[in-house]
């Protein structure tokens, strides 16, 4: 134990070195680029001192703070019926033979269609508010979750199901206890998956629309030919993304393999 | 009573039949052996009996009444022990009568009687994966014995085992068959292992496969390996299924 953890901070540790070599490069090229050889203006490249000004004012005006918070609870309340949709629709084409061959296909095409593209829809329908961002959000996610849980129970070992019907178990015990369970850990994965999509279509769709958010944070940024808030908040966008990602779903999925011993 | 009458089968997709014209009939009771060669279709019986599989031709009859589908009064103890990785011994064992809609406290109370005959009652609450192979065989029969279903499929069940746990276990399912009157299939390429159970011992030859022969075997229990009558069926019995494999085997070579 004392020793994984010393593993684990190890990585941690050049992570942060890597990171701060790419800021210490990025510094660099600045400084050649603008400062040295004025091969670029200032007001469009971004430079890490700048991009930290930004950061204190956005902080101390509490801009971005609030723009996070918005961000992050429009994700989650578009993402969770992004997942009931899903979790729904996944089902269905599962289920059904006709919807597997027909409707599957469909799935898969709406699937590789970037989520910007229901943004014009989003406006039409429900105008410049919070409903178009979230209509976007589930049209960027619900696809992949349904494809994932249908993938899921199509990935269940035969001989689950097989051992559990000999023993009895009736199509609603067949569900609830041995099919259910043994997707878990493929469906976490898809949860993931779902996750990164539904915060790239929520950014496309707070681009579009005018209330508090990172996404309009961003485009405020470029309206005041502010290249380093624009840039400040694409590293807020990828680190909130990430440490969702790393501190909900990879932590669950890590507990649920380790309990299996897949792990 | 459980009959098979010339039950063949062809999966779907193939076209070698896999079994073919089984016919046998299984009285209430009577412990019953399947030897032969790997892959001449073992398992496929047992499936067609589970209700896994349907036959191609034919039908099966359980008291009178045709095999439709898989149902809990034909527990299966697979060949790969079919357990589940996200419960614990103790869960896997109670799942199974949980189907059955046995009350919760019999549950356990079974569940931990039959873990203590295999010898796993100190393991009940281990993940499934910290157990060996042979361990997770002993689970798995401990499982389908709790359900205490009147007819139980067993294939190869005691392969993955010791010389020790094996003489163990055999003792104990064979104290479980004559006090409760259970009909046992029971798969096995131990002819030792057939002869110390059997009432008749059905062998069959492969390519397709069927019944090559059926040898009763009415020694008296408990059996002794080393007794001169065991080894004589068992040396019988070995005979038949090296003779089975070596036309196989011939057959094979003469085609190239
Ligand atoms: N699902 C399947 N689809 C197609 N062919 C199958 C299927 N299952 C088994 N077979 C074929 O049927 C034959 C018999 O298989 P089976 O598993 O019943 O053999 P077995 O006697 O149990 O062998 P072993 O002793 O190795 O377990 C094999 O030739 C195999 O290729
Ligand atoms: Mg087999």
């Amino acid at each position: 134990m004392q020793k994984k953890n010393t593993t684990r901070i190890k990585k941690v540790l050049e992570l942060l070195l890597f990171l701060v070599i790419l800021i210490v490069l990025w510094q660099f090229f600045y400084f050649l680029g603008v400062d040295l050889l004025g091969l670029w203006k200032s007001y469009s490249v971004p430079s890490p001192g700048g991009v930290a000004i930004s950061c204190m004012n956005l902080l101390q005006s509490g801009v971005l703070f609030s723009a996070i918070l918005k961000s992050l609870g429009r994700g989650i309340v578009g993402f969770a019926m992004a997942i009931i949709l899903g979790v729904i629709l996944g089902i269905l084409i599962h289920h059904f033979p006709y919807l597997n061959r027909n409707l599957k296909p469909v799935i898969l095409g709406m699937q590789t269609l970037p989520s910007i593209c229901w943004v014009p829809f989003s406006i039409l329908w429900f105008g410049l508010n919070n409903s178009a961002i979230l209509f976007v959000v589930v049209m960027g996610s619900a696809f992949s979750m349904s494809l994932a849980v249908d993938d899921a129970i199509q990935n269940v070992p035969p001989l689950y199901i097989k051992a559990a019907k000999t023993m009895g178990a009736g199509q609603k015990e067949l569900y609830a206890k041995v099919i259910l369970p043994a997707c878990v850990p493929s469906f976490i994965a898809g949860l993931r998956q779902g996750w990164s999509f539904a915060w790239r279509a929520l950014m496309s769709g707070e681009v579009m629309s005018s209330t508090i958010g990172l996404g309009q944070t961003l485009i405020v940024g470029r309206d005041m030919a502010d290249i380093n808030q624009v840039m400040l908040v694409m590293i807020v966008i990828i680190l909130v993304g990430v440490v969702i990602d790393k501190c909900i779903f990879t932590t669950i999925e890590n507990r649920v393999l380790k309990k299996r011993g897949l792990l | 009573m459980l009959e098979l009458k010339k039950v063949g089968k062809t999966y779907p997709n193939t076209v070698k039949r896999t079994l073919k014209d089984i016919s046998l009939t299984i009285e209430d009771g009577e412990f019953i052996c399947i030897v032969g060669p790997s892959g001449c279709g073992k398992t496929t019986l047992l499936n067609l009996v589970a209700g896994l599989e349907e036959p191609t031709t034919g039908e099966l009859l359980l008291d009178n009444a045709p095999i439709t589908g898989p149902g809990a009064d034909r527990v299966v103890m697979f060949q790969e022990a079919a357990l589940y990785p996200w419960l614990n011994v103790l869960e896997n064992v109670m799942l199974g009568m949980e189907f059955l809609k046995v009350p919760k406290e019999e549950r356990q109370r079974r569940a931990m009687r039959y873990l203590k005959m295999v010898h796993l009652y100190e393991f009940a609450e281990y993940p499934i994966h910290q157990l060996s192979g042979g361990m997770r065989q002993r689970v798995a029969l401990a499982r389908a014995l709790a359900m205490d279903s009147k007819l139980l499929l067993m294939d190869e069940p005691f392969s993955a085992l010791d010389k020790q746990t094996t003489n163990m276990l055999r003792a104990e399912l064979e104290q479980i068959w004559l006090k409760n009157h259970k009909t046992i299939l029971f798969v096995t390429h131990s002819a030792e292992e057939a002869v110390y159970f059997a009432d008749r011992i059905v062998v069959l030859s492969e390519n397709p496969g069927q019944i090559k022969e059926i040898i009763s075997c009415d020694l008296k229990r408990p059996r002794k390996i080393d007794d001169e009558e065991f080894i004589h069926i068992r040396h019988q019995l070995l005979e038949l299924v090296r003779k089975e494999v070596m036309k196989f085997a011939k057959e094979e070579y003469d085609q190239d």
